[in-house]
């Protein structure tokens, strides 16, 4: 390579090593900071205990006189439930905040900064939500135990899939969030939106696995994103359906994950415009 | 309601202004409202005092922040505190009618004392009778006979028009609705606040959320009002405003009035006496005339000459100075005022020469900057 | 007399303003109410699910889950609507509002409570007798459906006691506490959470918890078995109930306003 071309390249690598670092540094504050601020952080805690409390105790009056439903046992049941409500409470709070920096106007003096807006939120929104999973990971851990014992047992290879699909997860989670706090730019009172996103997830895979819904409903439901959010992590925890199955879960939730990224962009750059025509 | 006539209402303000009740009560071109006429002079009755304050004290404990994990630590098992002496061994009176101005810097002791006054705080030791009453422990009573405003918190409901506030405190205070009706009407009128009754407080000016809580403090015909911070964030043509129609209150209706502010604009148009406390205590007490007189012997002098001139001579030194300009401080207790004056005279062509007392504000921040307790 | 004439005014006159105050906010109002019906709708749904799998949990069938979230829901909502600063009490003191209550003449604490409405709350209200009407009834007789309503109405007046008492108790812990607000919002999540679920899910060993500091048992179990049967019998036992845990609400906040009143919760007053 000519001395030239050499220069050119290092100075190549040096810029995009700069762009990841800038994501990198914003997760990692965010990260400190929700270290930092535990008490606002309490509420969510709490709720998410007492939530994990009583449904295993409904489950267990449930599965009182059976041992299976729908391919579930009892023990799987409670497990899927502590996973897959994490990403809701990981996060409480999201929407609130982004929509009001949306509202506030914060954004349009971000939106001449030199990076990409939506990566720089999800950095942040992703560094925030492992902070508040670390908590809410180690209770659920605990309650789990105290209830019905240990987890169905995992393979290190398992275990990393399980990794892996609780970011894939947590990613479509805070990017479909960013898009509806994104149509503030069009909207006023986008509350009733963000309301019935939370309450379909909720009843589409967080409350109860995906198999419990009536058989139409289920087909539908995969049309959704909101399997990859909470059942997919879910399952592959508490009932690894195989390695294929697995396979097909996480190509599934990364489908999601770049639809939702796409949608960000596209809604982002709309908005974009708009802000810079009215100003905010 | 009656949408009051632009012109009008100028024509009040005008009238308002023109009625400076700082010259201690001159002919003013804008009477009193009929009914207003000292409204409360004749309940004087026993004649006792309306505030009467005898070595009044108040002491906090507070705990002390721990610095560092250790001691935050130790502080956690046995927490250690300080004793905070806000308000020491304070004494007044206060006769009814009378319009007396509260002051100190941030920290004074200030909130401290009217909170006593009010029966908010309890004090640790000493005397507080408000109207005959004692504030602690007949809050309720005294309560209805008291009125208040708070510059920076409301009495009225931030969501609805004032008029629902006003049904709601003629509730609160046990108006009679004839008479809340009638007492509404004579407020509306004489604070001009008519086309404001039906608009949500929320989307009223500054200026006019203020008028709409002093009418609302006043429902209830109170014998005394307490004002903090009164015309707080208010433009100076609303703060005008207001001290205009403080001073009527006082005037008029034999309301005793006792209000805090930093501002001396509020104190100079409204107040006739002045409480100064600091390091809670009372530092100055006496009528507005005296303090304004205290450094009648602090002179500032101001001349400019047509050519340049030695500006010093003897121990005077002027204070600011070019070639030919130059202002002195004087204090006239040190060298007569003739001969200075004589002196500056003779120096060159005088162009201009002013002569000035110490203003109000000048001489209250020295105040809060002494460290003696008493004049 | 005239005192209680003098505070059925206030009452009264409090009581209107807070309706204007919804009025004025329609917009926001149906929002909340929108938001609830789904959040209930999404529970119903899970609740539906369940029971048609396993037939019945903890002993309750579809109807009986409906019928808790309804009392709850109107219980909730009533104590909101009229003592709409219930759950910020602890706020009102933190930012020194509470001053302008005690210039007032009147009591502090039912001033400081009927000085506010929430206007969601008013959904939450109406919601548990929406319910209440589509729920099938048993028998057909009219005359059921009415002592049906009035009996419900009377569970949830007394259950709105109940969560407006337990609510501004723990609101008053900042009188001691200073920042107590995490305290007073684990407490809401934790009565709400047990309220709502069947219970006998519960061990026994935690039974005695919902009838004590965290009273479900007041606001929704109880009042349940009642309106299930139309037992009458029950309403004066639940309306003294309620009236102890006021009678102690009320002490603890008159404590805590001594507290407030010597100053020494705070230094940061001067």
């Amino acid at each position: 390579m000519s001395d030239a071309a050499q220069r050119a390249n290092s100075k190549a690598r040096l810029r995009a090593r700069l762009k990841v670092r800038k994501y990198a540094v914003a997760a990692s504050s965010a990260l400190r900071e929700r270290t930092a601020y535990r008490g606002s952080f309490l509420g969510s805690a709490i709720a998410y205990g007492l939530f994990v409390f009583v449904f295993s105790r409904i489950w267990a009056s449930a599965y009182s006189d059976r041992t299976d439903i729908d391919g579930y046992g009892h023990v799987q049941m409670v497990w899927y439930f502590i996973v897959a409500e994490l990403s809701s409470f990981a996060f409480s709070g999201s929407f609130w905040s982004l929509a009001r920096d949306m509202k506030s106007g914060d954004v349009a003096y971000l939106v001449s900064r030199p990076y990409s807006f939506v990566f720089y939120s999800y950095a942040q929104g992703m560094g925030r939500a492992v902070a508040n999973c670390m908590v809410l990971l180690l209770e659920g851990a605990v309650l789990g135990l105290l209830t019905v014992g240990p987890p169905p047992a995992v393979s290190p290879g398992q275990a990393f899939g399980v990794l892996v699909a609780m970011v894939l997860a947590g990613s479509v989670y805070f990017l479909l969030n960013l898009a509806l706090a994104m149509t503030s730019f069009w909207v006023e009172e986008n509350a009733a939106f963000y309301w019935i996103f939370q309450k379909l997830a909720l009843i589409v895979g967080t409350l109860i696995p995906i198999e419990l819904l009536p058989a139409k409903a289920q087909i539908v439901a995969w049309w959704t994103p909101f399997p990859s959010m909470s059942y997919v992590p879910a399952r592959l925890f508490s009932a690894w359906p195989g390695d294929a199955g697995a396979g097909e879960l996480l190509a599934y939730q990364a489908a999601w994950v770049a639809f939702s990224a796409l949608l960000c962009h596209c809604v982002y750059a709309l908005g974009r415009d708009k802000l810079t025509v009215n100003g905010g | 309601m009656n949408q009051a006539a632009p012109a009008d209402r100028d024509e009040r303000v005008a009238r308002n202004r023109a009625s400076d009740t700082s010259n201690g009560g001159g002919v003013s071109i804008f009477d009193c409202p009929a009914h207003v006429k000292h409204a409360h002079r004749g309940k004087r009755g026993s004649e006792m005092s309306a505030i009467s304050v005898h070595n009044l004290s108040k002491s906090f404990r507070a705990k002390v922040r721990a610095e560092g994990l250790g001691a935050s630590l130790k502080a956690l098992a046995r927490p250690s505190y300080r004793v905070i002496d806000a308000v020491k061994d304070v004494s007044f009176e206060v006769e009814a009618g009378e319009v007396v101005a509260f002051l100190g810097p941030n920290g004074a002791g200030k909130s401290t004392t009217i909170k006593m006054l009010t029966g908010i705080l309890r004090p640790s030791s000493g005397a507080v009778s408000v109207l005959g009453l004692d504030p602690s422990k007949q809050r309720s009573e005294l309560a209805r006979q008291i009125g208040a405003v708070f510059g920076q918190r409301s009495q009225l409901w931030y969501h609805l028009p004032p008029s629902d506030s006003f049904r709601l405190l003629g509730a609160v205070y046990e108006i009679e609705p004839k008479v809340l009706e009638r007492r509404k009407g004579e407020l509306i009128e004489r604070f001009d606040i008519g086309p404001y009754m039906d608009v949500p407080v929320r989307k009223l000016s500054l200026g006019e959320r203020i008028r709409c809580e002093i009418a609302a403090s006043l429902l209830h015909e109170p014998r005394m009002l307490f004002l903090d911070e009164p015309t707080i964030g208010l433009d100076l043509v609303v703060r005008r405003e207001v001290r205009a129609l403080l001073a009527e209150i006082a005037r008029c209706d034999g309301t005793t009035v006792f209000i805090t502010s930093h501002d001396v604009g509020d104190i100079e148009r409204i107040c006739k006496r002045a409480i100064i406390i600091n390091h809670g205590q009372v530092v100055v007490d006496e009528s507005m005339k005296v303090l304004r007189h205290r450094s009648l012997s602090r002179k500032y002098i101001g001349v400019k000459y047509a050519s340049s001139v030695n500006l010093e001579f003897g121990d005077i030194k002027p204070v600011k100075s070019t070639d030919t300009a130059a202002s002195y401080v004087v204090d006239t207790n040190e060298h007569r005022l003739e001969e200075v004056l004589r002196a500056l005279v003779g120096r060159g062509e005088l162009e201009d020469l002013t002569v000035e007392d110490e203003g109000l504000e000048d001489i209250i921040a020295r105040i809060y900057c002494t460290q003696r307790v008493r004049a | 007399m005239n005192r209680i004439k003098a505070y059925a005014r206030f009452l009264g006159a409090s009581f209107a303003v807070n309706v204007q105050a919804v009025v004025e906010y329609r917009a926001n109002f149906l929002a909340q109410v929108f938001g609830m019906m789904l959040n209930n709708a999404a529970f119903a749904l899970f609740w539906g699910v369940l029971i048609g799998k396993v037939g019945s949990v903890g002993g309750y069938g579809f109807s009986d889950v409906m019928l808790i979230w309804a009392l709850v829901s109107t219980s909730f909502g009533l104590a909101h609507v009229i003592f709409g600063n219930v759950r910020s009490i602890g706020q009102i003191v933190q930012k020194g509002e509470l001053d302008l209550y005690l210039l007032q003449p009147k009591d502090v604490f039912l001033n400081v409570l009927c000085s506010r409405t929430v206007v969601s709350a008013w959904g939450d209200f109406l919601y548990g007798y929406v319910v209440l009407a589509l729920l099938p009834g048993f028998g057909t007789e009219p005359g059921l459906h009415i002592e049906r309503f009035v009996m419900f109405s009377l569970l949830s007046i007394s259950g709105a006691a109940v969560f407006a008492s337990v609510f501004a108790a723990a609101e008053s812990l900042c009188f001691f506490l200073g920042d107590a607000t995490g305290v007073a919002d684990a407490i809401t999540e934790f009565l709400l959470s047990f309220s709502l679920y069947p219970e006998k899910i519960f061990g026994e060993g935690m039974r005695w918890v919902f009838y004590t500091v965290i009273p479900s048992g007041f606001i929704a179990f109880v009042p349940l078995a009642a309106i299930k049967v139309l037992d009458w019998s029950l309403i004066p036992i639940l309306a003294l109930v309620a009236a102890v845990y006021a009678a102690a609400s009320y002490g603890f906040f008159r404590l805590g306003l001594r507290r407030y009143e010597s100053g020494n919760q705070m230094s940061s007053r001067i």
